[in-house]
This record gives C-alpha cells, sequence and structure tokens, in this order.
C-alpha cells in the first residue's frame, strides 16, 4: 500500500466525530509511519506511548497464556486512544475526545487495519 | 492381535483401527476399544482422531480426567481439532464449569462456524450461564477470571481464569501492573487524564483492566465472543465487588 493509501485511510478515521488524529505507528520502534491530525496533538509522542502499551500489553496477555491482542484501547477522563494491529508491525492508532462514537470508531478501525499492509 | 489390525504407518489400512475402535465403541465393548485404540496411538502418536477415540472411550467409561487428558493430547497434535473441543466443552458443562464449555464450543464454533451441533451446544451453555444482573463476581476463586493486584505488581486475590493457578495469576498481576503504569503515563502525557479502563481483545480472550485507585487495579478477563458492551459493564460491577474487598482488607 502507498503512503497516498496510507493517509486516505487516516482521513477516513479523522473524518469521524472526536478524533483528534490517527496514525500508522511502527509497533517495533514507536516511530510514526504515517498520520492525520489534528493541530497540538503531538503524534511522535502518540507514537512512542501507543508502542509502549502495545507492547506491555502483548506481556500480559503471554502472562495469562493467552494469544496476543489484536485491539487496545484506553479509556481516560478526556478521551480515548485506540489501537488496532495490522500487518505486523504495522498497528492503527487514533486519538479521541470523550465526544466520539467509540463503536463506530471501533469497527472502522478493524475495517482498515485488516488491509493495512 | 493388535497387530494384525496395524499395518505400518504411512499405508491407506493404517488407520482401519480408528474404524475398530469406534465400532466397538458403539457397541459398548469399552475395554476392547481401548485395547486397540491404545495400540494404534502406539504406532501413531500423533494421531489427533485416535486420542479423541480414546477420550471418547474414557468418557463413556466415565473417567473423566484421562479423558481430558486424551482430549488435550489430541489439541496438541491438532489445535483446532472439533472432536477434541466439544469433549472438553462437554465434560465441563457436565462439572458446571459453564465458562470453561463456552469457551471450547467458542473456539469449535470459529472452526467450523456451519456446524449446528456447535451452535446449539453454545445455546445451551449460554442458556445456563446466569445473565449479567445475577452474575456473580468471586474475587477469591482462581477460576473467576478476575485478579485484583496492587500497584507494586503483587496479587490481592482472584485468578485470570479455569484452566490456570496461582503462578499464571501472579504473572499475570506483574505484567499487567506495568501495563496500568503504562496506561496512566500515556494519558496524562498525551492530556487525556487519568484512565478509567483498558481493554485488550484478542483471538482467544477479552480483557479489562480497571483503575479503582492509586494503589489497586482490577483485571476481568472474559470469553471472546463476550460483546465489548457487555464486557465493560460487567467489568464497573466487578469494580463495585474489588472495592468493597478492599474496603474490608485495608
Amino acid at each position: 500500500m502507498s503512503l497516498l493509501h496510507w493517509e486516505g485511510t487516516l482521513r477516513e478515521v479523522t473524518g469521524i466525530m472526536g478524533v483528534r488524529g490517527a496514525l500508522i505507528v511502527s509497533a517495533d520502534d514507536g516511530l510514526v509511519v504515517a498520520e492525520s491530525a489534528m493541530e497540538g496533538l503531538a503524534t511522535t509522542d502518540v507514537a512512542a506511548f501507543a508502542a509502549a502499551l502495545i507492547s506491555r500489553a502483548q506481556r500480559t496477555a503471554s502472562a495469562m497464556h493467552t494469544s496476543a491482542p489484536t485491539r487496545v484501547h484506553v479509556t481516560a477522563e478526556s478521551g480515548t486512544l485506540f489501537a488496532v494491529a495490522g500487518t505486523d508491525p504495522l498497528w492503527l492508532v487514533a486519538v479521541t475526545d470523550p465526544t466520539v462514537e467509540l463503536g463506530r470508531l471501533r469497527l472502522l478501525l478493524g475495517d482498515l487495519a485488516a488491509v493495512l499492509v | 492381535m493388535t497387530d494384525s489390525i496395524l499395518p505400518p504407518p504411512g499405508t491407506s489400512q493404517g488407520l482401519a483401527f480408528l474404524d475398530l475402535g469406534e465400532r466397538l465403541r458403539q457397541r459398548g465393548q469399552l475395554e476392547a476399544a481401548a485395547t486397540v485404540t491404545l495400540a494404534g496411538l502406539g504406532r501413531y502418536p500423533a494421531l489427533a482422531g485416535a486420542h479423541d477415540l480414546l477420550a471418547r472411550i474414557r468418557a463413556d467409561q466415565g473417567e473423566d480426567a484421562p479423558a481430558i487428558a486424551s482430549w488435550r493430547a489430541a489439541l496438541e497434535c491438532d489445535p483446532g481439532h472439533i472432536g477434541a473441543l466439544k469433549g472438553l466443552a462437554f465434560l465441563a458443562f457436565r462439572a458446571r464449569d459453564l465458562a470453561t464449555a463456552e469457551r471450547h464450543l467458542e473456539a469449535a464454533a470459529m472452526r467450523d462456524p456451519h456446524d449446528v451441533t456447535i451452535l446449539a451446544a453454545l445455546d445451551r451453555v449460554r442458556a445456563a450461564i446466569p445473565a449479567p444482573s445475577t452474575e456473580s463476581f468471586r474475587l477469591d476463586d482462581l477460576a473467576s477470571g478476575l485478579l485484583l493486584f496492587d500497584g507494586q505488581g503483587m496479587r490481592l486475590t482472584g485468578g485470570v481464569g479455569p484452566g490456570t493457578g496461582e503462578l499464571e495469576a501472579d504473572a499475570t498481576a506483574a505484567e499487567a501492573s506495568g501495563l496500568a503504569r503504562e496506561a496512566s503515563r500515556t494519558t496524562r502525557f498525551l492530556g487525556l487524564g487519568a484512565w478509567q479502563h483498558l481493554v485488550l481483545e484478542g483471538p482467544e480472550a477479552r480483557v479489562a483492566l480497571v483503575a479503582l485507585d492509586a494503589d489497586a487495579t482490577l483485571l476481568v478477563r472474559r470469553p471472546v465472543l463476550t460483546p465489548p458492551g457487555r464486557l465493560l459493564a460487567s467489568s464497573a460491577r466487578a469494580a463495585d465487588v474489588a472495592r468493597e474487598w478492599l474496603g474490608r482488607s485495608r
């Protein structure tokens, strides 16, 4: 998939009301591969934190003797960080405010991550 | 005697013992069926169908533990073996371990989503599971899928579900506390405020972490087909129970 195609995918995500930014992250090194974000969202920080969170989530799943997660989302007082696995090591990550339609976002990220290669 | 019905491995007649063993089982000649099947397994130890047959014979003999061992051996040979998954689900259902029965049937349904016998069994198991409003939360039960741990990664009570013990529970507490710290760090640094809950969705399970206070987190593990909204609703109720437990314990 080309960078142009990836950016189209990310714009689809940020088209959902309440999404502040979407990015494709390499979970191996926590680097941004592609991004589409509102001003003020530090995407390099998002990528680094998302990668750390994914790594911790994988270790937790391993301790439980269950398969590695393919979706990780953390909800806080003022928003949510949602990450969905694409082709290893890529993850599709979105940061939202509390008004987002989380169910719709969850499905869209799943659909888009499935073709993220 | 059995050598005469067991041609060398790799030949097309090599699996005839499965038919014979099954016919003997159906006739109720369980000892003979077991003898034939064990002889076959001696030659074909990696044959999932043979372990499955032996398990069914053991289950017919009322020997649940050997039956479970044989079905687990079948799954080691073929991780998605439907007969083994159905068999383990049946024994779990009989032992009223409904969560385990549901988990095995879900795995079988993923392997063959059109098998009506699996879907019917899954319906039956789910009908026997208490509705969320009457769901009980047993924090002192390793099999409950409820794990309470402190900020240092020490298990306070609970476990990570059926088939797991203290070892897995302690290891999970140690790792999950790191995950909780990472969630806290992430949301605060990104300006999202204090984290409330975190959800992991995988091919085998759904897991929620709920922040109870600065020094305690609750982990809730549920089967993979649990709807995400139900997971969160159930986790919120379990968190109330966990807070009461903490209030009594501190």
